[in-house]
């Protein structure tokens, strides 16, 4: 029993990394029909930032995640005005260009921090460990699942309740007619690419004192975070939760019976498989056309 | 006799269009004469089985709008079907006892599996080198195609399939070879011939391969099969409502890429002299989209120049680290450039170019007949 519980709650723990990292990527194929293979490196910028942060100005992870997000957003506004605009028309070229921007990003860390090993310090304040249904976790890990939360929760509140959600809402159903009502669509889309930057940057400085920092810690990332888009739904953010603790669970469950390479190709197969039955994800939401 | 003339236009603008192959493949041929280097050759040889592929990804996604970003699936399977070969024909010294290749006696396996056994005769895995990627990729066409499974999903299906074969293959160590692959491989040997790795033999062997490919590539597009799968790729579903079966044609161009990827591979470990896991890599899989990008997806000649210069400067700059790094970077803002302003590559530049020096010189040509226009001659 307690090896169960102990088993859902890794799965949790999988599935809140998951959530964090597929959250921005989400935003931005869900409404922009962008596919950002820059994101993983969205999410090296965030932690690396972290560890400057750290490093050079002494700030703790905590107080430094607001400024985080600021400068990974300004990185993807950048980016999206001047490389993905350009390619408004050609869907399937914003793969191959944001993918040239990733490796670029990648480099010019590489080029300017170096490619050692970088490590950031838990806050002390959430170093220690807590009980979870009688299972000893680490208090970090609880925090990483209750932050997971709140960053949907924003988005949701961003999407639903405010007047720049409801402008990109218009104009995902109909750009012309948006753009008619007097939608600025460029400036929008700049705002949403940016927010899911940023997004992709808190979830990298979030996750930089679980894992190591190093400039290609993105790749593993903004695949499995796809996984997650692609199994969620597109323009579903609900969808997108459920997806990663699924997910979560899935592969911490797989890895547990059978080892982790099983669990990973089991977990692909089976996106391959949804893909062609049922491309529009396991919980979509109508959109009025 | 007037029935000849659109007869002979048609030949000449055949010809036309062969022209820059044949040129390509003669300085291919040619190049041994010039560069007395066994080494350098063989870096050569290396980079022209790169072209390969890249001109059976171009085959598929240029020609066919099916961006398959798993292209080195198809050339793993062929490079490991060679390897499995060559690693039979070992000397027992580096075998093991009775034959069995040595990571298996390492893994403490006692007798040679059973999909290893025909790989004893080397016809079958030069066989099974062009078949298996092509019936695999057949398969997983059907599977993609029949389903009408479109644009970005193909890419997402294509590279995930590739990466479950990679995970299986580092995972079954014990009959594969694991993280480290086949090594320790013997020559190819063909009708008495030995294709040392270093050798002019398999330069030429290489040579006489990207030739091959190159033409029946491009027979293929001059074909009907070829006219139907580029206007599938322009309109999918006007040519499903003249009546033709689109999947169908997917299909078939999704295979033959995969052939000519898997005799690509199998070229590979020839000049490469062992096969890997990263031979069927998400690297190189993505590197063989940019090198194809980059040369011009929809030109057979474009993507085959764009891999062998592009790897060939990135082989030549990685004597030194930093070279490399910095070089990877140029690549990545060169290629973001490319999507950006050259959709069809250095080969729609050159058509751009070649197109605005014909159109200068019939102007001129005209401005002379009419004794008028020297001043946009001049210009």
């Amino acid at each position: 029993m307690d090896q169960f519980i102990e088993q859902i709650v890794t799965g949790l723990s999988i599935g809140s990394i998951l959530l964090l990292v597929a959250l921005g990527l989400s935003i931005i194929y869900g409404s922009m029909g962008i596919i950002n293979l820059a994101h993983g490196e969205f999410v090296m910028l965030g932690a690396y930032a972290a560890w400057v942060f750290h490093t050079y100005l002494g700030l703790g992870l905590l107080a430094s995640l607001i400024p985080i997000f600021l400068v990974v957003a300004a990185f993807g506004w950048v980016i999206e005005r001047y490389v993905l605009s350009l390619l408004n028309n050609r869907p399937l070229d914003t793969i191959l260009a944001t993918w040239g921007v990733g490796i670029m990003l990648q480099q010019a860390v590489r080029l300017s921090v170096g490619s050692e090993l970088r490590y950031v310090q838990l806050p002390p304040a959430l170093s220690d460990s807590m009980d979870v249904f009688g299972i000893p976790v680490s208090s970090y890990r609880v925090f990483l699942f209750v932050v997971s939360i709140a960053l949907f929760g924003a988005t949701w509140l961003l999407m639903n309740r405010t007047p720049v959600g409801m402008k990109l809402r218009a104009i995902i159903q109909d750009r012309s007619v948006a753009a008619s009502f007097g939608i600025n669509a460029k400036r929008v889309y700049a705002l949403t690419f940016a927010y899911g930057a940023g997004l992709a940057g808190l979830a990298g400085a979030l996750v930089s004192p679980l894992k190591s920092v190093s400039p290609d810690m993105g790749t593993g990332y903004v695949v499995d975070a796809f996984m997650v888009v692609v199994l969620g739904g597109v323009q579903s953010l609900a969808g997108t939760v459920a997806s990663a603790f699924i997910l979560g669970e899935l592969s911490g469950g797989i890895a547990f019976l059978q080892n982790d390479t099983v669990a990973k190709a089991i977990v692909l197969l089976a996106i391959v498989v949804l893909i062609r039955f049922r491309p529009e994800g396991l919980f979509t939401a109508r959109v009025r056309a | 006799m007037p029935s000849n003339a659109p007869n002979s236009s048609r030949l000449q603008r055949l010809i036309a269009q062969l022209a820059p192959l044949l040129i390509v493949c003669a300085i291919v041929f040619a190049l041994p004469v010039l560069l007395n280097n066994d080494f350098l050759l063989n870096k050569v040889a290396r980079y022209l089985v790169l072209g390969i592929l890249t001109v059976s990804l171009g085959l598929s996604w240029g020609f066919g709008g099916i961006l398959n970003l798993g292209q080195a699936m198809s050339f793993g399977l062929g490079s490991y079907a060679m390897a499995m070969a060559l690693k039979l024909k070992t000397v027992p010294v580096h075998t093991g006892a009775s034959g069995l290749p040595d990571f298996m006696v390492w893994n403490n396996v006692q007798h040679l599996p059973w999909f290893w056994q025909p790989f004893r005769s080397l016809t079958f895995a030069i066989a099974a080198g062009l078949i298996v990627p092509a019936l695999v990729a057949a398969a997983l066409g059907w599977f993609m195609f029949r389903g009408r499974v479109t644009g970005v999903y193909v890419s997402i299906i294509t590279l995930a399939t590739m990466v479950v074969i990679n995970l299986v293959i580092i995972d079954q160590q014990s009959y594969t070879g694991g993280f480290n692959g086949i090594t320790d491989l013997a020559q190819l040997e063909i009708f008495g011939v030995a294709f040392d790795a270093y050798g002019r033999a398999t330069y030429y062997l290489v040579a006489c391969c990207v030739l091959l490919s190159l033409l029946v590539a491009f027979a293929f597009t001059k074909s009907k099969a070829g006219l139907i799968v580029q206007a599938i790729r322009d309109h999918e579903s006007r040519v499903r409502y003249f009546g033709y079966d689109v999947a169908l044609y997917q299909i078939f161009v999704f295979a033959l890429s995969a052939a000519i990827a898997g005799l690509a591979g199998m070229l590979y470990t020839v000049v490469m002299e062992f096969a890997s896991p990263t031979f069927l890599g998400v690297q190189l899989s993505l590197s063989v989209v940019v090198w194809c990008a980059v040369g011009g997806r929809q030109s057979l000649v474009g993507a085959f120049l764009g891999a062998v210069l592009v790897a060939g400067m990135q082989g030549a700059l990685s004597e030194s680290a930093a070279f490399l790094e910095t070089w990877t970077l140029v690549m990545g803002a060169l290629f973001v450039l490319v999507v950006l302003f050259l959709p069809k590559g250095l080969a729609g530049l050159a058509q751009v170019v070649l197109r605005w020096i014909v159109q200068r010189r019939q102007a001129a040509g005209r401005g002379v007949a009419q004794g008028v226009g020297q001043t946009e001659g001049s210009t």
